[in-house]
């Protein structure tokens, strides 16, 4: 019992995490249907902002408190993040707007080869694992069973928060309502005075700036990142997006928490043990994209499957 | 590139071209390196060595010197389709200056190395890429001439002669092919620290390549030798293969450069493969390399290594059969989600597959991967009791080893290049094509879709599976890094780089991919930089390819088969439309009537 708990717990933390990269998978194929591939690399990407801001940044004095370092570190990697996105907005997809649909795709594949390697190359010392502070206060929760760190606790906090005040921005506000007319038809979008450019760019900036978050904060709570973490994650949260019904905020999240339980029940109680367990995610994927595209949130007919 | 056009007024086009040519002229005879590099002379006597022996023009200068005497050919006399010549000269001629102004600059310490320093002058990279640029200009101020269509039927209508010269036409054509691609293989040396120029030099070729292809592709040399080739397809087909069976016995016959060699044919026939999938039926996958996988274990597994747990061991060609069908197999099994999954989520789809071939490889599923350890120690190939890692005496020559490999790959993708072509002139083929263009068309029109897209991937996953069979073998082990989401994106790269749909795009596209990376050891930590950055910039300006397939390029690229833009085409159209309707109205019914 103590272990399932455990492991539902260890889950929702991982699910707090994907469901921060899977608002940006959602809210860019929402609006120009496009997989954005690299949206994991720009997540890995804040991470690194974020852990540079750190070394470089901080003085060693404010390194210690974290009220004061945590903030800082997540500014400079939702920073990087989102210029990192608008760039690869600007000069990668834009140009690709009306090309044949696999082209952006390729692109995107290109683009994520190349950050990475860009990471790889010019941050120093990247090319192995780096170790990130944990910056956030270093304690152990006892929920009974369940043990919990504060920074897994902040995760799942912030996560739970940034996904609700997006869902109120895009259904409350004029920019929001923007976002929704742009997605169900742009041309439309445009005669009604939207500047479908200005919203594609936003729209990349919020999904940029969840990620940079989510960079920080995973890293501060595992402690170390490599290159490698936003083509997993990004998979990971790819693979969320679809099962909760790809273009819904709500069921991306959801969709987070279900992947992230599947990866740590999955590890535990099925056979092969944490060796298989992106394996069922896959599993899931594969079944999720051929039996109900639509997710379990979509509408059926935004679907272009 | 089409800001480009219209730059200079049209009077000044053949003024422009001349200075082009004779700018590459000069170039071509001016010192390009200040002072003596650091690891020694800059290939072909680039600094100013060069005077000790004046009359010697080697490697890229003499490359140049070429271009520019062509250019002033075909300034002043009449050449077919001009305006293309001089530009794809003016793009060769600018990718060799800026190719090597860039690495005498970057080895040699700076600007002064291209300029002047120490009261030397060095202006050589300076002149050939003014050069370049004027002859661009001038191509972009000058009317685009269709690619034109030179006859190929008068050779038929010649009787036996006729054929002769038809014959004898295409063997030139195939020896100089197999003459460059020698040429390429060895243009620089090996790579590495014992060749510091490897780099420079080979790209400085390609852009001379490039260029020279281009200008005769521009004339329409290329095309008629296509469609040469296809009117005398068996005898064209008899000595593309003796071409290719007697690289061993060039330049390029050397040991290492026939296992790059055979390695390019791998992943050539793996690249042919996977084009039926997304070149023919338009089925994006991003996880096709591990049928190369599957083929490349059932083969490890079948050959007697001591790490192979099935302990079943088979000759090689019952192997590769056994190798292609059971990747056949799995190919079914991955494209039957096609049924009800399109576009970028089938890519998807078959990406989530491809990745838990991974991982399951890596977890050493059922004892058949080996894990992390990989399957080891694989036998070579033994066939007519000769192993094929030995090398072997024929005809007096003295071949290397590996050699064997090679000439088995060759006839493995000549095979493959059977199929691919059959099939994509079967029923089933342009079943593929019609699915590509429009699936609901296509399914409205009778094509039982579902069974084509399976079948496709079926056909794509027997041929990498074969193609893995004989990878594991050469390399005498199969580990599942090997088989990597990143080695998909570089097949599929390889298949887009080269153009969609076509045999020689996939196999220029694989070759680029991995000779690239042999020659330019040095770069080897950018590679996959530059790599992604390529897939980025092939999107961005020649989404086509290289070589484009036909029906690929007006729809990618909004261009005809004849090279023309397809919005001309239309505009076209409509003005003659218009002329007829205005003829129309002039001559009342009556003629029109007449026509019926």
């Amino acid at each position: 019992m103590g272990t399932l708990l455990q492991q539902i717990a260890n889950g929702i933390v991982l699910g707090a995490t994907i469901g921060l990269i899977a608002l940006g998978y959602t809210m860019v194929y929402g609006i120009i249907q496009l997989i954005n591939f690299a949206h994991g690399e720009v997540f890995m990407v804040g991470a690194f902002g974020g852990l540079a801001v750190y070394r470089w940044v901080l003085p060693a004095a404010w390194q210690e408190m974290w009220y004061v370092a945590l903030p800082l570190m997540l500014l400079g990697g939702v920073i990087v993040a989102v210029v990192i996105a608008v760039l690869m907005e600007r000069f990668a997809y834009r140009p690709l707007r009306n090309a044949p649909r696999l082209a952006p795709l390729i692109t995107a594949l290109g683009v994520s080869v190349a950050l990475q390697e860009a990471v790889r190359l010019w941050f120093p010392d990247a090319d192995a694992a780096q170790p990130f502070p944990r910056v956030f206060v270093d304690a152990e929760i006892n929920l009974g069973p369940v043990e919990i760190s504060a920074s897994e606790l902040l995760l799942i906090v912030v996560s739970i928060g940034l996904s609700v005040l997006l869902q109120t921005y895009v259904s409350q506000s004029r920019m929001g309502r923007a976002m929704r007319a742009t997605s169900q038809d742009r041309d439309t979008a445009r005669l009604m005075g939207v500047n479908p450019d200005r919203v594609i760019v936003l729209t990349f900036i919020l999904g940029a700036a969840l990620a940079g978050v989510a960079g920080v904060l995973y890293g501060s709570n595992i402690t170390n990142i490599d290159n490698s973490i936003g083509f997993q994650n990004g998979i990971f949260a790819f693979t969320a997006a679809v099962l909760g019904g790809i273009g819904s905020l709500r069921g991306a999240v959801i969709g987070a928490f279900i992947i992230g339980l599947i990866k740590s029940l999955g590890g535990q109680y099925l056979p092969g043990g944490t060796q298989y367990d992106y394996v069922w995610i896959f599993v899931v994927l594969i079944l999720v994209l051929v039996f109900r595209p639509q997710g379990l949130f979509g509408d059926v007919e935004r679907v272009r499957a | 590139m089409t800001k480009l056009t219209g730059f200079l007024p049209p009077a000044l086009a053949r003024p422009f071209a001349a200075l082009g040519g004779l700018l590459f002229l000069v170039a071509a005879m001016l010192p390009w390196a200040t002072f003596l590099l650091n690891d020694g002379a800059f290939p072909d006597k680039a600094t100013l060595q060069f005077f000790d022996a004046p009359f010697e023009l080697t490697g890229y200068r003499w490359h140049l010197l070429l271009f520019g005497a062509l250019v002033l050919i075909a300034t002043f006399v009449p050449t077919p389709g001009k305006a293309r010549v001089l530009r794809a000269f003016g793009w060769g001629g600018l990718a060799i200056s800026v190719i090597s102004a860039i690495f005498i600059a970057g080895k040699g310490g700076g600007i002064g190395a291209i300029t002047s320093a120490d009261g030397n002058f060095a202006l050589g990279p300076i002149v050939g890429a003014l050069g370049g640029i004027a002859l661009i200009l001038s191509a972009g101020a000058m009317p685009l001439p269709d690619i034109p269509q030179w006859p190929t039927k008068i050779f038929a209508r010649m009787g036996p002669r006729g054929r002769g010269l038809a014959w004898l036409i295409l063997l030139v054509a195939f020896a100089a092919v197999l003459y460059l691609v020698s040429l390429t293989l060895t243009a620089g040396g090996i790579g590495g620290a014992a060749f510091p120029y490897a780099g420079p030099i080979f790209l400085a070729f390609l852009g001379f390549a490039g260029g020279l292809v281009g200008a005769l592709h521009g004339m329409g040399v290329t095309g008629w030798i296509a469609r040469l080739s296809e009117e005398y397809r068996a005898f064209s087909i008899i000595v593309l293969l003796l071409c290719a069976f007697a690289l061993p016995f060039t330049d390029a016959g050397s040991q290492y450069w026939m296992q790059v060699a055979a390695t390019i044919g791998v992943y050539a026939a793996t690249a042919i493969g996977l084009n039926i999938v997304v070149g023919l039926a338009g089925l994006l996958d991003l996880g096709y390399v591990a049928f190369l996988g599957i083929g490349a274990f059932v083969a490890a597994n079948l050959s007697g290594a001591a790490a192979s747990t099935v302990g079943w061991n088979v000759p090689f060609p019952v192997a590769a059969l056994i190798s292609a069908a059971v990747a056949g197999a799995f190919g079914a099994v991955v494209g039957s989600p096609t049924l009800r999954v399109r576009g970028d989520y089938l890519a998807i789809v078959t990406l989530a597959f491809g990745e838990i071939f991974y991982r399951t490889a890596l977890n050493n599923i059922g004892d058949l991967t080996g894990g992390s350890n990989a399957i080891p120690g694989i036998p070579a190939i033994e066939m007519f009791g000769k192993p094929f890692n030995e090398p072997i005496t024929f005809l007096g020559t003295d071949l290397p080893s590996g050699v064997l490999y090679y000439f088995l790959i060759v006839l493995v993708v000549a095979a493959v290049m059977a199929v691919f072509a059959n099939l994509k002139n079967s029923r089933i083929g342009r079943a593929w094509i019609a699915i590509r263009e429009d699936e609901d068309a296509a399914r409205a029109m009778g094509i039982a879709t579902g069974r084509a897209k399976i079948l496709a991937f079926m056909c794509g996953a027997t041929l990498a599976g074969l193609a893995g069979a004989i990878f594991a073998h050469k390399l005498g082990s199969a580990s599942a890094d090997s088989f990597k989401f990143l080695e998909s994106v570089t097949l599929l790269a390889a298949v887009i780089l080269g153009g969609m749909g076509t045999i020689p795009g996939a196999v220029l596209g694989a070759s680029l991919l991995f000779v690239l990376p042999e020659k330019l050891r040095e770069f080897e930590d950018y590679r996959l930089l530059v790599f992604g950055l390529a897939l980025v910039f092939i999107m961005r300006f020649r989404p086509q390819g290289l070589v484009p397939d036909r029906v690929r390029r007006a729809e990618f690229a909004g261009e005809t088969a004849e090279g023309k833009p397809i919005e001309e085409v239309q505009e076209q159209a409509v003005l003659e439309q218009e002329l007829e309707l205005e003829r129309e109205h002039e001559a009342p019914s009556g003629p029109k009537e007449a026509g019926r």
